[in-house]
């Protein structure tokens, strides 16, 4: 009883922390129709605020807080003005790749000022803990709690009763309208940008005190948290994203308390699956239909090709052929790395190019071919090159499979399934101990062999990759140049027409699924001979994102551009290697300027 | 004497696509003037370029003798222009009374405010007893009286409305209609969209045919009532 009383206590301050995360991420899609990708690293900075003002200046509580809700809720305003306004009237998916951007940026500065070492951000109330029928509770508990309470109470006060509050319910429910009543909509949204950021840094400096650890990571965690509480409770919905957050709260840490911490992430992200499979518009909404999102095809920028004429992809690839006569190692590891990315840009190129669904997930795919060909040839004996081909086999049933599920969800709602499915696949590969060695990863990987000769040198291996990624992306070419590319395109620019013309729409997205997580299954296949070693966070989150900002960078659904784009953003970093420290920062300001300057990627989107 | 609105040379364009060629109207203060016009023919694009919700590429809007096009469109709003919007747009999730005084956001007078909201009440009795009701879950002919109160909660000296009268049923176009000649009577200046002519050409002063972005036919509303090629081409001969 005691212990039952010390989790839901635990669940509710951890649900009163989310809620601050989730209410902002709720007003700002309310009123811009976006996922701000950049919550969580508001939330950091709150923490890190809070954190110089608490150990470096010893401000009293009553200045550290609003040093903490000012400097982020400033941010968020800055943030909106710089970054997101410019944006009105592009496509829908630029605000939302400038917010990936804009977390790259944050989170990369916070690592770079702070170091990436956790930091420890002390409570400065006293500590006492008062007897609750067999459990306890702690003062900060009280506070935290105190905090989520009195912000709501607020935020319902706002809304309700003052004018700019209406402005900001009008400007939810229809903006143009909204304008139509004299409501400056510029103003309503940078005043969401400000209560939402202040709001998000609040929680991140109480999340610092509660756990007494802050470090530059945390922010991926609390948006992806944020999110989720926030479809539980039904996008844009402010009361809601409240209680969302605190049943997540509540969930886990009975979860927790069940099956123990590293399951903890799981159950979020099978709800979210869930909630978006048979709840899509939250727990609290009978309405079965999402809100309309706008046809893909408007969703991704659109512009035209360039084509690179035959002659000069033979060049280019003879070029690549020979880079192993004038190269030395480190190029030519290099060369391999950027190839490999460019096989998982490939594959995302395609199913969120041609086929318009912008996967987050995409590393997903990745680990699950480098572990079917590890302990394929492992456990199994496979011959490593039969492995590699099985483990793209593997990827393309399960990762199809996996996705299956959101192949009825459009723009937003694709991307957040897809980023639940990666972490999903990563969180299983963490618990399920018996088959993939859990935290331990996998080690004594064999190396690539081609008919009983291992390939050690720098420039077969070179090679191998260069040979597997061009006979792949022909066969891409192939593919889209035919009858099965115009129909993806097709679902692509009207997925409901296509249905109402007898277009077996989910066959065709999981046709492009297959082909695609063939290709990422095999590259992650080759990553895990190459490495020897890999755990469940080889392929992480941070690598999806990279595979975006490639084939964003080389124009969404273009195959060179894929390539171009890996050869620019993992290339160079590492030719000059002194930029290899800054590399996120890099690809956060690349995303960033592309989605100003040249929307549609270098090369333009097919 | 210089008209209240007053449209010059405006050509605008959804991306390379041209809507309007050279259009130029006005709208005289007291009057009711109805732009109609063909699917297609660019009367919803009219709208919003006077509501500043797109700029024209050239030509300029004035209202009240100064220019407004380029104006964001609360501005326009403030300057005293209401809207009816296409389609009403409610605040569907808001209730009847909070729709109305969204149409007052414009207005600090809270006092004055109120007493517009009983006048308007006693203009639209049917939404006195909807008040509470959640805007939504009106009917449409419901919907489209709180559309026109909510502009007239503004107070502007002109309200444009985009086709007051669609989807409605034949008796509820003849009140709407009735109320709009009430409203312009008491003072407001009308500029509306309309596709059902020979209806809105019956409470109109003055009318412009619009097609594919060209002003057609203009002249008085009985001229155009009785005009062949109106008659052939909007009254009951076209399908809308
Ligand atoms: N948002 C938009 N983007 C691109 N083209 C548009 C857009 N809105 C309207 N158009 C095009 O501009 C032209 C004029 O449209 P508009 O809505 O002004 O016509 P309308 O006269 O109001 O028609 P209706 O009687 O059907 O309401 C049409 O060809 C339409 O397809
Ligand atoms: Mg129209």
């Amino acid at each position: 009883m005691g212990t039952f009383i010390d989790y839901t206590v635990n669940g509710l301050v951890v649900g009163n922390i989310y809620a601050l995360l989730a209410v902002g991420l709720a007003l700002i899609f309310g009123v811009a129709n976006l996922i701000n990708f950049a919550h969580g690293s508001l939330y950091t900075v709150g923490a890190y605020i809070g954190w110089v003002c608490i150990t470096q200046l010893h401000t009293p509580f009553w200045v550290t807080v609003p040093a903490v809700l000012i400097g982020s809720g400033g941010l968020g305003v800055a943030i909106e003005r710089l970054a997101l306004r410019p944006l009105h009237g592009t496509s829908r998916i630029a605000p939302l790749l400038a917010t990936i951007g804009l977390s790259l940026v944050l989170d990369q500065v916070v690592q770079l000022v702070f170091t990436p070492n956790p930091r420890a951000l002390p409570s400065p109330l006293p500590d006492w803990r008062f007897q609750v029928g067999g459990g306890s509770i702690g003062t900060l508990d009280l506070l935290i709690l105190g905090v989520g309470i009195g912000s709501a109470a607020l935020l319902f006060v706002f809304l309700r009763f003052t004018k700019l509050g209406w402005a900001v319910r009008a400007t939810a429910q229809d903006i143009d309208a909204a304008k139509q009543m004299g409501v400056d909509t510029d103003r309503v949204n940078s005043t969401v940008f400000a209560i939402a950021s202040a709001l998000g840094g609040l929680s991140g400096m109480m999340v610092g005190m509660y756990y007494n650890s802050i470090d530059p990571g945390m922010s991926f965690d609390a948006t992806l948290k944020g999110v989720v509480a926030q479809i539980i409770g039904g996008m844009g919905n402010v009361p809601g994203a409240i209680a969302g957050s605190l049943l997540l709260g509540l969930i886990e840490s009975y979860g927790i308390a069940l099956f123990g911490t590293s399951y903890r992430n799981l159950f979020a992200f099978v709800l979210l699956i869930g909630i978006l499979i048979l709840r899509p518009n939250g727990l609290f909404s009978a309405a079965k239909e999402t809100p309309p999102e706008p046809m893909t095809g408007s969703f991704v920028a659109r512009g035209k090709p360039i084509r690179i004429p035959m002659p000069g992809m033979v060049g280019i690839v003879a070029v690549a052929a020979l880079l192993p006569l004038v190269a030395g190692d480190y190029v030519l590891q290099t060369g391999t790395n950027a190839l490999l990315y460019g096989l998982l840009a490939l594959s995302l190129t395609l199913v969120a190019g041609t086929v318009g669904m912008v996967s987050l997930g995409h590393a997903g795919l990745l680990a699950i071919g480098a572990y079917a060909s590890s302990l394929l040839a492992i456990e199994l004996h496979i011959p490593v090159i039969a492995a590699i081909g099985l483990a793209g086999l593997v990827t393309a049933v399960l990762g199809t499979a996996l996705v299956f599920p959101a192949f009825r969800m459009r723009g937003h709602y694709v991307s957040i399934a897809t980023l639940a499915i990666g972490q999903i696949v990563a969180l299983v590969i963490l618990n399920w101990n018996s088959l993939t060695r859990g935290p331990i990863g996998i080690s004594g990987i064999p190396p690539l062999t081609i008919a009983g000769v291992p390939l050690y040198d720098a420039p077969q291996t070179y090679w191998f990759v260069l040979a597997v990624v061009t006979g792949l992306a022909l066969l891409q070419a192939r593919i889209l140049s035919s009858h099965l590319g115009r129909t993806w395109r097709a679902l692509r620019d009207d997925d409901v027409a296509a249905r109402s013309h007898g277009v077996d729409v989910d066959r065709y997205k999981a046709l492009a699924f297959a082909f695609g997580g063939f290709g990422a299954g095999i590259g992650g296949a080759v990553t895990a001979h190459l490495y020897s070693y890999i755990n469940h966070e080889t392929f992480n989150a941070q690598i999806s994102v990279l595979a975006l900002t490639i084939a964003i960078l080389g124009g969404l659904g273009n195959i060179s551009g894929a390539l171009l784009g890996s050869a620019l953003l993992v290339g160079l970093p590492e030719v000059f290697r002194g930029l290899a420290e800054y590399r996120m920062l890099i690809y956060g300001v690349v995303l960033l300027l592309l989605i100003r300057v040249r929307p549609q990627g270098l090369l333009g989107t097919v | 004497m210089s008209a209240l609105l007053a449209l010059d040379k405006v050509c605008s364009f959804y991306g390379p696509v041209q809507v309007h060629f050279d259009l130029s109207l006005h709208v005289n203060q007291g009057e009711i003037v109805c732009l109609l016009g063909g699917n297609a023919s660019g009367k919803s694009t009219t709208m919003k370029t006077i509501l500043g919700l797109m700029k024209p590429r050239t030509g300029s809007v004035t209202f009240d003798g100064k220019v407004i096009s380029g104006l964001p469109t609360h501005r326009i709003i403030r300057a005293g222009i209401g809207s009816v919007p296409e389609a009403r747009r409610l605040f569907g999730a808001m209730t009847v009374r909070e729709n109305l005084l969204m149409g007052a956001f414009i207005r600090d007078d809270s006092a004055a405010v109120r007493s517009d909201l009983d006048r308007v009440l006693t203009l639209f009795p049917r939404l006195q007893e909807r008040l509470a009701q959640r805007a939504g879950t009106l009917s449409g002919g419901e919907q489209q009286m709180v559309a026109m109160a909510r502009a007239m909660m503004g107070r502007p000296r002109l309200i444009c409305m985009d086709e007051p009268t669609m989807g409605l049923s034949p008796r509820f176009v003849d009140v709407v209609l009735e109320l709009i000649a009430t409203i312009n009577r008491e003072g407001t200046t009308i500029f509306m969209v309309e596709q059902n002519a020979s209806l809105a050409l019956q409470i109109a002063h003055r009318g412009y045919v619009l097609q594919t972005g060209r002003i057609a036919l203009e002249g008085a509303a009985r001229a155009l009532a009785a005009d062949p090629r109106i008659r052939d081409a909007y009254l009951g001969g076209e399908a809308a």
